[in-house]
């Protein structure tokens, strides 16, 4: 048998059980729809606003930092792997490019950007 | 693990990109300046370091002049070519700096400038790019310091200008970087050149892969179907930032666009590959020109006037010929001090409160500021292509070249645009010098030296690329 | 069990689904979060076309590439995320639908 093929059934089977939860109940239930039933919550207040909440902005402002100085690391990495190989050019390269990143990571310090404000 | 990885490269490989390193130090060097002062660098400094960077790139980049060398193992090819395409590149730059000395206001200016930079950097190195991963390295350091100088002002346009920009051109980057990958996995090579020699018969992989990649390059010269983002991109960013995207994206993607249709015309199935782009081309042409005759404001004008004239480049591109080429680029060259002269003059007579862009600030203007009414009516003569302008000299180049490669309805195409895009010219001309009855109302603009210069050079510019036709015809040896 | 080997058509059908959903997720939702996220998907198919290939090639060029697309989305989606900042701020509407993205 395929190695993958417990997963192919499991799979199938997991769909069939969702799809047969999803519309068992309004085949079987009889629907008398009332203002009363149609609300979101059928006790307690009334929802005024949309469920989901908001973010502040300053969480986007972090996670803009954070993605570009992640992928910073990460470029480190293959070189790590390969410092022996890539020798004095490899060095000096690195330090070139993380130059560069401190100019702009100086720099959003210094705008305030590292702030929680 | 004690195996070495050798350097490939020698100096002479870095040798070549030593304009661009001049640039992008010169943005370092921008945001240090800033850095170290006490609250924020001066202008004068931030413009001044600029401005050499820009000049000093320049004159290095003109001693390449005649050399030709594969640079990075086919990466970066220097030559006559790369040479004019990257002095065009920070031409565009330097004329965008002289607009922001005259609107940029001090305290965000080290960041913007360092932005402009960068995205200069881009561009030169599109210039020269001629394999896939130099391409798209060149292509996304252009844009993505673009969608930023976008957004740099306060005002709610601007920013959803930027937003538009970032997701429409970044969608484009991702149509092209697909059409890369399946190049590159069609013909099992980054280069370029691989295109012509890959088997065309039985590839769909690598017509998906070129269709991908010209409608993403499409989408950043902004040719017919693609070019919706324009006009309203154009209109929100501010009124440099539209000077230096006018000239430099069309440059770095003209000049990636034309190695690909050198890349592909050899190959088998070439004419059948590249007939849709002198299709949206010769569309281009009529529908920009259409595009300009409702529209009330310079840039959006100007946004559309680009399209047609972008239409007119690729379709002097027909048929691959080396004469084709030159035709192009003399046009190119023409078309940056056009624009760049245009968007000097709106900037003479804008304030810091409102951009000179609307066309109701031109009633009168030849009552006001004779100098700029007279240049400004030129660079429209030149942009619409009529005689004693470089813009006629390289419309009647384009049309030789196109009835000479056998595309005779391109050069209809060609004519029949530039009748309808004199209407919208005309509209500007005949505002500047009716007689205004409100003109006591309104104050003269004061002078703003550096945008005066600017235009003036470029109309000088202009003027001597007219007598081009004259002077030898090898002026730009296309070695590649 | 050993290691499936899985075929270079299965990599270009993952990566084509992958592309078309970006694509139909930018063309049909108005959120510019969703938008940039589909963007990134985008990305993220030619990488696995790039390195599906560098190994049928054994050229590792496609290696590099994909390398250099991962850098350049992460400045992307940064730079992107500063522009939909900056739109909440002048627009003063923190709710991410409600910014009327012109046409799309």
């Amino acid at each position: 048998m395929n190695p993958y093929g417990p997963v192919a059934i499991y799979l199938c089977v997991a769909l069939a059980a969702a799809l047969l939860f999803t519309f068992l109940p309004g085949l079987l239930g009889r629907g008398k729809p009332n203002p009363q039933k149609q609300e979101a919550y059928e006790c307690g207040v009334e929802p005024t606003s949309a469920v989901a909440g908001r973010f502040p902005v300053r969480f986007y402002l972090i996670a803009m930092l954070f993605v570009v100085f992640d992928v910073e690391a990460a470029s480190l990495y293959p070189w790590a792997v390969q410092m022996h190989a890539l020798r004095a050019f490899g060095l000096i390269e690195m330090v070139v490019f993380v130059i560069v990143i401190a100019i702009g990571y100086a720099y959003v310090w210094k705008k305030g950007g590292l702030e929680w404000r | 693990m004690t195996n070495v990885i050798a350097n490939p490269y020698t100096s002479a490989d870095w040798n070549v990109l030593y304009p661009l390193g001049i640039v992008a130090l010169g943005a370092l060097a921008v945001l240090f300046v800033d850095l170290v002062s006490k609250k924020h660098a001066p202008k004068w400094l931030t413009l001044a370091l600029a401005g050499l960077s820009v000049i000093g790139a320049g004159v290095v980049c003109a001693q390449q002049y005649g050399q030709n060398y594969d640079a990075f193992g086919g990466g970066f090819l220097l030559g006559g070519f790369a040479v004019v395409m990257q002095e065009l590149v920070l031409v565009a730059a330097l004329g965008t700096l002289a607009l922001y000395a005259t609107l940029g206001d001090e305290e965000r200016m080290a960041g913007t400038i360092a932005l402009l930079l960068w995205s200069t950097c881009g561009a030169m190195l599109m210039a020269g790019a001629a394999n896939l991963m130099t391409i798209f390295l060149g292509l996304e350091l252009l844009s993505l310091a673009l969608y930023c100088l976008c957004g740099l002002r306060e005002n709610a346009i601007a920013r959803e200008a930027a937003l538009k920009y970032l997701i429409l051109s970044s969608t484009a980057s991702g149509f092209l970087l697909y059409g890369m990958a399946l190049l590159f996995g069609s013909t099992g090579s980054v280069a370029l050149a691989a295109i012509a020699q890959a088997p065309v018969a039985g590839n769909p992989m690598l017509w998906i892969g070129c269709a991908l990649f010209l409608v993403g390059l499409a989408f950043k010269l902004s040719l017919v179907p693609f070019h919706a983002w324009s006009p309203d991109v154009y209109e929100g960013a501010p009124l440099p930032v539209t000077a230096f995207m006018s000239v430099a994206t069309k440059v770095g993607a003209l000049a990636v666009l034309a190695r690909f249709v050198d890349a592909a015309v050899p190959s088998a199935g070439a004419e059948k590959l590249l007939l849709p782009l002198w299709i949206i081309a010769g569309i281009s042409m009529v529908a920009g020109n259409l595009g300009m005759l409702a529209q009330h404001d310079l840039k959006r004008l100007l946004a559309f006037s680009g399209i047609a004239q972008v239409g007119y480049i690729v379709a002097a591109l027909a048929g691959g010929g080396a004469l084709g080429l030159r035709y192009a680029l003399f046009y190119l060259i023409a078309y940056t001090f056009m624009n760049l002269g245009a968007f000097a003059v709106a900037t003479a007579i804008s304030t810091q409160a409102e951009e000179g862009s609307r066309l109701a600030n031109y009633h009168g203007l030849a009552q006001r500021r004779p100098f700029l009414a007279a240049a400004m009516t030129f660079f429209m003569l030149a942009l619409a292509g009529m005689p004693p302008t470089a813009g006629f000299v390289g419309k009647i180049l384009i049309l030789s070249a196109n009835v000479g490669a056998g595309y005779a309805w391109l050069a209809g195409l060609l004519i029949l645009g530039t009748a309808i895009s004199l209407y919208a010219y005309a509209k500007i001309i005949r505002a500047m010098y009716v007689r205004d009855e409100h003109a006591h109302a309104r104050e003269a603009h004061p002078v703003s030296p550096l945008a005066w210069a600017s235009a003036a050079v470029c109309a000088a510019v202009l003027l001597v690329l007219t007598f081009y036709p004259l002077a030898p015809s090898n002026v730009i040896p296309l070695v590649r | 069990m050993s290691a499936l080997p899985v075929s270079l058509a299965s990599y270009i059908g993952l990566s084509a689904v992958m592309f078309f959903v970006g694509v139909a997720g930018v063309v049909l939702r108005r959120n510019p979060l969703v938008m940039l996220m589909s963007i990134e998907l985008m990305f993220n198919a030619a990488n696995i076309v790039f390195v599906a290939f560098a190994r049928a090639w054994m050229h590792n060029a496609g290696h590099i590439f994909a390398f250099l697309v991962i850098t350049v989305a992460a400045a992307e989606a940064a730079i992107g995320l500063a522009i939909v900042v900056a739109v909440f701020r002048s627009a003063k509407n923190v709710d991410v639908d409600e910014v009327a993205l012109l046409k799309g």
